[in-house]
């Protein structure tokens, strides 16, 4: 599995929403996840990937932070 | 007397902070709390820097060498700059309020300042620890100004269980119960905001004053939901009018903003009962007196050993 379908599997679970309406472009905005929602998410991934990410304020899309996860753990 | 690890960490007396309130958290009220032994915080609100600066400076020379803090509300347009000032002051401790202030702390951190983030979430406290806060402030939605949705009770336990670094407890804490309330949660200092407003030392219109005592068990509302960052304020024609907006479809979120613009000056600096925004946690309704800063705080902690102490009644 992709960090994207890793992570939007994630995603969906967390939301109750269908796998389809996540796509790379997505904005956490458009899937009503809040701030509060959106480091939540980020804790539960930096344990799932073992990376940590330093600024979550400026992730606004799903593909963003994919690529913000697969940065850090290189 | 109770001594925790906030004492330590912070050079105090008694585990204590003033909240950082706008308009009324100024160097008087800040310098006041620091020489009664507490952590007297100063409100950047949406100041710019010289404001700041003239503000750090002036309880400077009032508290000498005892600590004190400068409260950064990281939605304020002028964020970036105070969060340079507070590090050429060397303002030894910064809490911060709506949102993560990721971007500051390594700054902070390399300065040696003790960064206090308020976290309305055990995933927050989490976040802000990892990335070398000294403490947090777990607030309840049970106070004044912007709040979240979780109360004190229910959060300082999970954010106590959550992290290794000191929390305190802020939101609905006025007497010794209260503080003593927040100890057996798992928190080893709490923060006051409400309480201080009365305090002899706090310079905000005397109307405000006087609204914060006459105030009862349901004087407060939360409004701004629909805008998403919830005020709770003493109920008044600008708070019912503000709630009515809300409810309005018709009424846009631009024209409810416009409305809501510069109220909480109206109401801390001139006092209008009418239009002002008179921010004020539930605990208002607990406040029936004005004293200075120092009865304020040997009064709270002389109650808390009280029932600290009388607590062993209950255990068989």
């Amino acid at each position: 599995m992709t960090t994207f379908e890793k992570i939007a599997n994630i995603l969906k679970d967390y939301i109750n929403c269908d796998l389809d309406d996540i796509k790379p472009e997505t904005t956490f905005e458009s899937l009503k996840i809040d701030s509060l929602d959106m480091v939540e998410i980020i804790m539960n991934l930096e344990e799932e990937f073992s990376v940590t990410v330093e600024d979550v304020s400026e992730i606004k899309t799903v593909g963003q932070l994919v690529e913000i996860i697969e940065e850090n753990r290189k | 007397m109770i001594e925790t690890r906030v004492c330590k960490a912070f050079g105090l007396q008694y585990p204590i902070f003033q909240g950082g309130m706008a308009w009324v958290s100024d160097a008087a009220l800040a310098s006041a709390v620091s020489k009664a032994g507490g952590l007297g915080i100063i409100s950047a609100m949406n100041a710019d820097a010289d404001y700041l600066r003239g503000q750090i400076r002036a309880c400077k020379a009032e508290v000498g060498e005892l600590p004190f803090g400068v409260n950064i509300m990281l939605m304020s347009p002028h964020a970036d700059e105070v969060a340079q000032v507070v590090i050429d002051e060397g303002v030894p401790v910064v809490t911060t309020g709506a949102g993560l202030p990721s971007r500051y702390l390594p700054a902070w951190n390399a300065a040696g300042i003790k960064a206090v983030p308020v976290v309305p979430s055990v995933a927050i406290a989490r976040k802000v620890e990892q990335q070398g806060a000294a403490a947090v402030i777990a607030e309840g939605g049970e106070s004044g100004g912007h709040v979240g949705d979780l109360t004190t009770i229910v959060l300082v336990p999970q954010v106590a269980d959550a992290v290794d670094i000191p929390v305190l407890a802020a939101g609905g804490i006025a007497d010794g119960r209260g503080v003593a309330a927040a100890f057996m949660l798992g928190a080893e200092g709490v923060q006051c905001g409400t309480r201080f407003l009365t305090a002899v030392e706090c310079t905000v219109h005397p109307n405000y004053k006087k609204k914060i005592l006459a105030a009862g068990d349901i004087s407060t509302i939360t409004t701004g939901k629909r805008l998403g960052h919830p005020v709770r304020v003493l109920k008044n024609q600008f708070a019912r009018s503000f709630a009515a907006l809300e409810y309005d479809s018709s009424v846009s979120n631009e024209e409810i903003e416009r409305f809501g613009a510069g109220a909480l000056r109206k109401a801390a600096v001139e006092g209008d009962e009418k239009n002002g925004s008179f921010m004020a946690g539930q605990i208002a309704a607990m406040i029936h007196d004005e004293k200075t800063c120092r009865e304020i705080i040997t009064d709270l902690f002389a109650q808390a050993d009280e029932v600290l102490a009388g607590a062993a009644k209950w255990v068989r």
